[in-house]
């Protein structure tokens, strides 16, 4: 048992750190909903990110760092999935990766080369062609949503494989909200710490410590579940880490909004990037009650 | 990063759990049941003296004392399986993690031969005197007076809540010898001392488990002293570091999670919104347990556990608070008496938030020292 970050993934913490600087804030005219960079997602490409859970050395564990760590960036890209769920399907299959799950619209479906069919207990997976696909340019959610068109064909995968995406999307999920939720936290402690009023500021005022206090925990154990989820690859892990990243999430998403009064519903503050990402992924995998089917079987598999 | 235990914790935690299946009497879940009862003081003797025997009792205690100078990894896998167990030690457990390392850290050599072999053989019971009625969180406003008397001291006041005082033999006290938070200091008296009276709290969580002590006149010698007059609140904020992690809780709580979901299965009743609370409170249990889990881990990396400790206290107060209210709305016939570890569980369970320090306090130093937010105005 040891929590500290051995040297390799210190090394790409610190790789991260500096990458992930050039994209950690907004342009001061951005007035939109999905902040996404090119220029990001190529620069993971070029340098092998996407492929450290593969790596003898990484695995999914510093993938899965690196997810959460990515997740706290305005700009985002198509990162969770290439980083967790194709090293574990095959790692040459074409990215951007996206999920259409029971026909809803899902994120990055419009520029993904691999789509992941959820239909019920069935999972397929498809190339789709630009025909297929279609951008959804009013979606409100800080992700570029899209959504299926046409039928294209889709190869059913085998339901032990099927197991397995269903285990890495949930580790995938459970990551990225883990840096989502603390990007949003980070974001209302600053806001607490220097708006005023009533003479202090707002932090001083135990109504909101106390509220913030128990989002922090929250966060702490969801990254904690995220990054032991994905050193097992576990199925029962997997749920567990799930559910409490979208559990707690809901709770956190009202919290942080409700601290940051009306500032919080404006463009310009950027909390709506960490919860309108937050928001698109609370529904992934079935929500709640699609993890707790997975935690009865999985992790009550004896009782 | 590593989530694996090594072979060596594993072959420890299987000793643990073989000593517990060989000792544990079958009676043991209905003998659990009440904490600071008659019954579960005079059995936790016995078991103490054979863990002790077994060299189970204090592994992690320095060789001198009759440990093994084990790491905090030992200490905390023996805790852990213990509590899962429904805590056979009974009070003892307090002598093992706070009490004997801070007498030996602090203690007079008189002190330390008086009192820690007896612990090491697990043969004595201690209560901790520090809340008093007007004293709760607020422990330093504390008002029992310890008055020079030539050598002596003569000792006035009430303390409250004290766990297990009725068969205590020793009182770890805080007295106040003059003002403000530096005039506290702590008092090692036997509980046979002429002038102490002792009544049991009636409560909720268990017979025998909270009472009064009063203190009329309690008149002890200088030697009774610990540490120098005012240094109490120094060496209560090691004792309390000490205890920072807490009683692995989320071990029970896990574990009579399984057992609910478990009859409810067998009863055709896990289903509904039962599915999901149980996956809740599961997972609310392995956070808790991961995040003592970090701060044992920075323990045995020789860095005392700063903020973090206090988010890992509040996540396991959100397990407890989750598997007891998973228990009360699906199980309910556990808390009729059809379930006695069950209803052991929920009486201990629901003082979390409470004993060894309120939830809201917790969160006011992870709100300071984690979020560093704006202090509170005093
Ligand atoms: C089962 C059990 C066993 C115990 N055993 C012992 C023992 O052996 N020895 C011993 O000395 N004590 C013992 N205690 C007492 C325990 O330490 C106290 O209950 C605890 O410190 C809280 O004090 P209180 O009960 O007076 O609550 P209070 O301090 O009156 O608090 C009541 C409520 O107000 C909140 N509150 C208080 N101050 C603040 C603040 N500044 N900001 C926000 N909220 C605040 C608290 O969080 C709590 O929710 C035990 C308690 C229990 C329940």
């Amino acid at each position: 048992m040891d929590f500290a970050l051995n040297d390799d993934q210190l090394a790409v913490a610190s790789e991260l750190d500096k990458l992930a600087a050039r994209f950690d804030t907004s342009p001061v005219d951005f007035h939109g909903f999905a902040l996404v960079s090119n220029e990001l997602d190529q620069q993971l490409e070029e340098n092998g990110f996407f492929e450290l859970a593969s790596m003898d050395d990484m695995g999914p564990i510093a993938a899965a760092l690196a997810t959460e760590r990515l997740a706290r960036q305005p700009y985002t890209a198509e990162i969770a999935l290439s980083m967790l769920l194709r090293p574990m399907l095959d790692i040459n299959l074409p990215r951007p990766f996206a999920v259409i799950e029971n026909g809803r619209p899902g994120r990055f479906v419009a520029s993904a080369k691999t789509l992941i069919i959820i239909d019920g207990d069935a999972i397929g997976i498809t190339h789709p062609a630009a025909a297929h696909v279609e951008a959804l340019p009013d979606s409100l959610y800080a992700y570029p949503m899209g959504r299926l068109i046409g039928s294209p064909d889709i190869k059913p995968l085998p339901a032990e494989q099927a197991a397995t995406v269903r285990t890495w999307l949930r580790v995938a999920c459970a990551a990225e909200m883990a840096g989502l939720i603390k990007a949003a936290i980070d974001a209302t402690v600053e806001h607490l710490s220097v708006r005023k009023q009533f003479g202090r500021p707002l932090g001083t005022f135990q109504a909101l410590r106390h509220r913030m206090a128990e989002c922090t925990v929250l966060a702490g154990g969801v990254r904690n579940l995220a990054f032991k989820a994905a050193w097992s690859g576990d199925a029962g892990d997997a749920a567990l880490a799930c559910f409490h990243a979208q559990d707690s999430a809901t709770r956190v998403i009202y919290d942080v909004h409700q601290m940051s009064g009306a500032m919080g519903m404006t463009l310009e503050m950027d909390l709506h990037l960490w919860t309108y990402r937050m928001k698109a992924l609370l529904s992934e995998l079935g929500g709640r009650g699609g993890q707790s089917t997975a935690v009865a079987e999985s992790c009550f598999a004896e009782a | 990063m590593d989530f694996a235990w090594n072979s060596e914790q594993q072959a420890f935690r299987q000793s643990v759990r073989e000593f517990l299946d060989n000792n544990l009497p079958d009676n043991w879940e209905a003998l659990a049941h009440g904490p600071g009862s008659e019954a579960q003081t005079s059995f936790s003797r016995e078991f103490c003296g054979k863990l002790a025997a077994a060299g189970l009792l204090i592994p992690h205690w320095p060789a001198a004392w009759g440990g093994r100078d084990a790491d905090p990894w030992t200490a905390f896998i023996l805790a852990e399986e213990m509590w899962m167990a429904g805590e056979p030690r009974g009070g003892q457990y307090m002598n093992v993690n706070w009490i004997g390392p801070t007498l030996m850290k602090y203690g007079s050599p008189d002190q330390q031969q008086t009192y820690i072999p007896p612990m090491a053989n697990g043969q004595t019971l201690w209560c901790q005197g520090f809340s008093e009625p007007e004293s709760g969180s607020d422990l330093a406003s504390l008002r029992t007076r310890a008055d020079r008397d030539g050598d002596n001291y003569k000792i006035n006041g009430q303390k409250i809540w004290t766990s297990y005082a009725s068969d205590a033999d020793t009182c770890f006290l805080l007295a106040r010898t003059s003002p403000g938070k530096g005039g506290i200091s702590i008092f090692l008296i036997p509980m046979d001392s002429a002038g102490i009276t002792v009544r049991q709290i009636p409560s909720i969580i268990g017979e025998g488990d909270i009472h009064e002590v009063f203190f009329d006149d309690v008149t002890v010698p200088e030697t009774a002293r610990l540490g120098e007059e005012g240094q109490a609140w120094e060496i209560i904020r090691t004792v309390l570091s000490l205890e920072r992690v807490g009683i692995p809780r989320f071990a029970l709580a896990s574990r009579m999670l399984q057992r609910a979901v478990s009859l409810l299965k067998k009863a055709g009743r896990y289903q509904h919104s039962a599915i999901e609370q149980s996956a809740r409170a599961n997972a609310a249990c392995e956070a808790a347990r991961l995040y003592s889990y970090s701060i044992i881990d920075q323990r045995s990396k020789g860095i005392e556990p700063g903020p973090e400790a206090s988010a890992g206290r509040f996540a396991t107060v959100n397990c407890e608070r989750l598997v007891s209210e998973f228990v009360v709305e699906h199980v309910p016939e556990a808390l009729a008496g059809e379930q006695p570890m069950l209803l052991a569980h929920h009486q201990r369970g629901i003082v979390a938030g409470i004993a060894s320090g309120a939830a809201e306090i917790q969160l006011n130093l992870i709100a300071t020292e984690l979020l560093q937010l704006p202090r509170e105005p005093r």
